[in-house]
């Protein structure tokens, strides 16, 4: 299953002599000179930032200016590039723009590339030094990060496995789904690594979670892969790392749970914006994402059932394992829950599909709770 | 005055470098042993620097370099590394002519030596923190021995 | 190729009674006695921060992941308790010694600590434009290394998805070069871009013996040919063009970009090493397939969107002296580039691949010439 060029340059007596002579005699074809390409000087729009995708956006280079199907490009030839016959076909299985792209995929990747931070030297582990968590609370924050570091890398494995089959011409496409690969390595390291700093070790993989990562990883196109990681599976997780922020028993784990926020909250925004761009410009997609919702809510509902994730969260929320701890628990965990569906909605709903709460398995199960909760007397 | 070459010189380098931790940690982490070898008339003074992390952990000097003890060695004459040092001291940093990359690239002027090119690799892996090690010879006062 | 959930769990009333019990105070605390190993760990060196070899311990640590893994192809975290139905991800890649290389760690530690942005740290403003026959030669090289900077982002982007979870470290070295390569794509765009000359033309023979390299059929092959061959070759041509750089721009993109193929190099070198030590009788394959696929260094040297600008960058110029010292200063690269190559091979476990590879002949002739 290789790939073998379509010639041995070796054995290619013209390719090699033309190379030769050229090095023993200097005489240059320079043909590449008066490349048929355009001359484009792009500008600095703001020196603060540097030299940004944004800056090249001009005409044959730019990703404005790519149309909605990519014709004439499948090899390696850089966007704007001349192509000269010959050229191998990469390949791409996903050439059409709608398919992947979203407004501001230039401007998240830059962020991201500005923001990397360290999950080895940026979190203060010297901290962590002779404090001591009462057990209950330890091992319930050792559970919640057994679970993080667990299905972080659904995140990195899901879309490299796109990246290769998209386009070459979707550069900025391509550069954000090698950082978000990066960011979400460094989110399972620093799971790992807090786990293994509480005393307690890793605690129980969560199976129910393991299929919502199969789902996630086997999806029929890029389109319908993005729906369900970066807006599904990263908004409820986004919703977690706010909610697990705000119940951090250390400032250390206050600080992990603010730097993993900022990443995540850039995937999401990219999978907002995607959603966006298909619903308006791929109109025909809409019921083949409304039914790869059916599945990826159904998935996304069935995690509550992930018992050792939803009851570690309990006992963190509640600070331990009394029954007044547990009760506190539970409401926050259900404010959570509620928290996290409700924004899953309205994600849903400002990327230009408010119909979802109609046709939605979900959603009904959401108002179910949320009456539920509100005749508990609990602030939604 | 510090002269060229001596432990002293290094010692120098190695207490501005920790005096610039913060443009150091910048740069990242640095785990590197390298010997630098100054030829004149035949003759040579050997110094063997220990990176480790963000700084110069130790500098000896040395009778022989041991290419198996070091990632690798920069060799050269006297007269081009005392070129390199004033380079650097009349602009702040080496100019495109005096850097490492270009003095060692061909080996024409300094040299690299090594046994294993892992060790080899590593002058790649961390040019830009040795590059700036070197260019801290900016803020010295420096007299040659030749 | 869409994964169904076993039912519809909104539904299913077992799992709404076991949900509804636990919100009403009924915890099973099945989790809270885990059987996993208890461990507190902390850095060895607070300087370098909490580190991966840090957590190099008993089940947790990468030194025990045997050669075969049989029996974990699920996400769970290496050293957690598997229970339940834990779905197979797939995984074609279960072997550590296609994979491994003892310093991976260590670079994945490296390349987080000596991270970079183009946008802003490289001096794209500085005025030191260089004539427009060396500008242009910019744009070719610089469109030729994104060519080459494409086909590095791919190989990772491949194979990471097929490689068993329990290599986590490799992994997230894999994830760090995905980001590399896109940062030096970005790097190598702006910069063709910047001179004002666009960019400039594609190689055929590049792209059809990176294509080569890039579609190996094994991860170590691929390998061998991506993380060893095209990075030894690209850390040469980002030395030279540092050595030779017409702006300023040049010269501190390459010396970030040298600082990134060298780290590939030594994973690159490191994987084969591993691989040959674990299993010798590897050592007849990998020779074969070097036979195969080593004429694409020649598709990388004669294409003359690589040689030409090459020759026009180091000689500054298209005067005959110019001309004349650039070809000089191509033909010590070339040569360069193949003994590194030689030397690399050798230390991981291919000795006499010198005298049975048909590479030193061919640059011997530019030599003899």
């Amino acid at each position: 299953m290789s790939y073998l060029s379509t010639s041995n340059f070796l054995d290619d007596k013209d390719f090699v002599d033309k190379w030769l002579y050229t090095m023993r005699t200097g005489e240059l074809d320079l043909s590449w000179i008066n490349a048929a390409t355009e001359k484009a000087k792009p500008q600095l729009q703001n020196p603060r930032r540097g030299l940004t995708y944004r800056d090249l956006d001009l005409g044959s280079y730019g990703f404005t200016g790519v149309p909605e199907k990519v014709r004439d490009n499948r090899s390696y030839a850089p966007r704007g590039a001349e192509m000269p016959p010959g050229l191998p076909d990469a390949q791409p299985e996903v050439s059409r723009k709608s398919e992947l792209w979203a407004f501001n995929t230039e401007g998240y990747y830059e962020e991201a590339v500005t923001r990397q931070w360290n999950a080895t030297t940026d979190i203060p582990w010297e901290r962590l030094e002779g404090a001591e968590l009462p057990e209950a609370i330890g091992k319930a924050l050792s559970q919640l990060m057994t679970f993080l570091t667990e299905v972080e890398m659904i995140a990195t494995d899901t879309p490299a496995k796109w990246l290769p089959r998209l386009n070459p011409e979707f550069i900025e496409v391509r550069a954000f789904i090698a950082s978000q690969a990066m960011d979400e390595a460094r989110h399972a390291e620093v799971f790992r690594k807090r786990a293994l700093t509480t005393g307690w070790g890793l605690m129980k993989a969560s199976p129910m979670n393991e299929m919502a990562l199969k789902h996630l990883r086997d999806a029929d196109s890029f389109s319908e892969m993005s729906l369900a990681l970066h807006l599904v599976a990263e908004g409820n997780v986004l919703t977690m790392f706010r909610f697990s922020e705000y119940l951090s028993p250390t400032d250390v784990d206050k600080k992990i749970f603010r730097l993993v926020m900022q990443d995540e909250a850039r995937h999401v925004g990219y999978g907002m914006q995607h959603f966006k761009w298909v619903l308006e410009n791929f109109p025909e997609k809409r019921d083949i994402l409304h039914k790869h919702l059916d599945e990826a809510e159904n998935i996304s509902f069935a995690a509550g059932a992930a018992t050792e994730l939803t009851e570690s969260f309990i006992v963190l929320a509640g600070g331990g394992l009394k029954p007044e701890n547990i009760e506190k628990g539970i409401r926050i965990t259900t404010q959570f829950q509620l928290k996290q569906m409700e924004e899953h909605f309205e994600r849903l709903d400002k990327c230009g599909m408010p119909e979802r709460k109609e046709r939605s398995k979900l959603y009904m199960m959401y108002e179910m709770g949320k009456a539920a909760a509100e005749q508990a007397g609990l602030k939604i | 005055m510090i002269k060229f070459p001596s432990i002293d010189y290094f010692e120098a380098l190695k207490a501005r470098m920790a005096a610039e931790q913060e443009r150091f940690r910048r740069l990242g982490f640095i785990d590197a042993t390298f010997a630098v070898k100054v030829s004149d008339n035949g003759r040579s003074r050997n110094f063997v620097l220990e990176f480790e992390v963000f700084e110069l952990k130790n500098v000896r000097e040395v009778e022989g370099v041991d290419l198996k003890q070091v990632d690798f060695a920069i060799e050269g004459e006297a007269r081009v590394w005392r070129e390199m040092i004033e380079n650097i001291k009349r602009h702040g940093e080496a100019d495109a002519d005096h850097d490492l990359n270009t003095l060692t690239h061909f080996g024409e002027q300094l040299k690299i030596a090594y046994d294993n090119p892992d060790g080899h690799d590593k002058l790649y892996r961390f040019m830009e923190s040795i590059q700036e090690f070197f260019d801290l010879s900016s803020g010295l006062d420096v007299s040659f021995t030749n | 190729m869409a994964f169904y959930a076993d039912k519809d769990y909104t539904q299913d009333q077992e799992v709404l009674q076991a949900m509804q019990e636990v919100m009403q105070g009924h915890l099973t605390l099945h989790w809270y006695d885990a059987k996993t190993e208890r461990i507190k760990g902390k850095p060895a060196d607070y300087r370098r921060g909490l580190t991966y070899r840090d957590l190099d311990v008993g089940s947790y640590g990468y030194t025990n992941v045997p050669e075969d893994l049989r029996r974990h192809q699920s996400m769970a975290a290496r050293g957690s308790e598997k229970w339940g139905k834990l779905p197979d991800m797939g995984y074609l890649v279960n072997r550590k010694s296609e994979v491994w290389s003892d310093n991976v760690t260590d670079l994945y530690e490296e390349d987080k600590s000596r991270r970079w942005a183009p946008a802003i740290d490289v001096p794209w403003t500085e005025a030191d434009a260089p004539s427009d026959q060396v500008e242009a030669a910019c744009a070719q090289l610089y469109t030729f290394l994104q060519e080459c900077a494409l086909v590095s982002l791919d190989f990772p982007s491949r194979w990471v998805p097929l490689i068993n979870q329990e290599f986590l470290e490799l992994k997230s070295f894999m994830c760090a070069q995905m980001l590399d390569w896109a940062r030096l794509l970005e790097a190598f765009r702006k910069r063709a871009l910047l001179g004002g000359q666009g960019l400039k033309r594609a190689s055929v023979s590049a792209e059809q013996g990176l294509k080569e390299w890039l579609w190996a059929e094994t991860y170590s092959q691929g390998s061998i040919s991506i993380n060893l061959s095209l990075a030894g070759f690209l850390l040469a041509v980002f030395r030279q063009v540092a050595a030779f750089a017409p702006r300023k721009a040049d010269r501190v993109l390459m010396g970030f970009a040298m600082q990134d193929a060298a780290r590939q190099a030594a994973y690159g070198l490191g994987n084969l090493r591993y691989l040959l030590s674990h299993r010798p009788a590897q050592k007849v394959a990998v020779e074969e397939y070097l036979d195969l696929t080593e004429h694409v260094m020649v598709a990388l040297f004669g294409s003359p969107e690589l040689l030409e600008p090459m020759i026009v960058i180091c000689g500054g110029g298209l005067e005959a002296a110019q001309i004349s010292a650039g070809r000089a200063a191509t033909a010590k690269f070339i040569r360069l580039v193949v003994r590194e190559y030689m030397e690399r091979l050798e230390s991981a476990g291919l000795s006499g691949r010198r005298t049975r590879s048909r590479i030193p002949a061919v640059v011997d002739r530019i030599a003899a010439s």
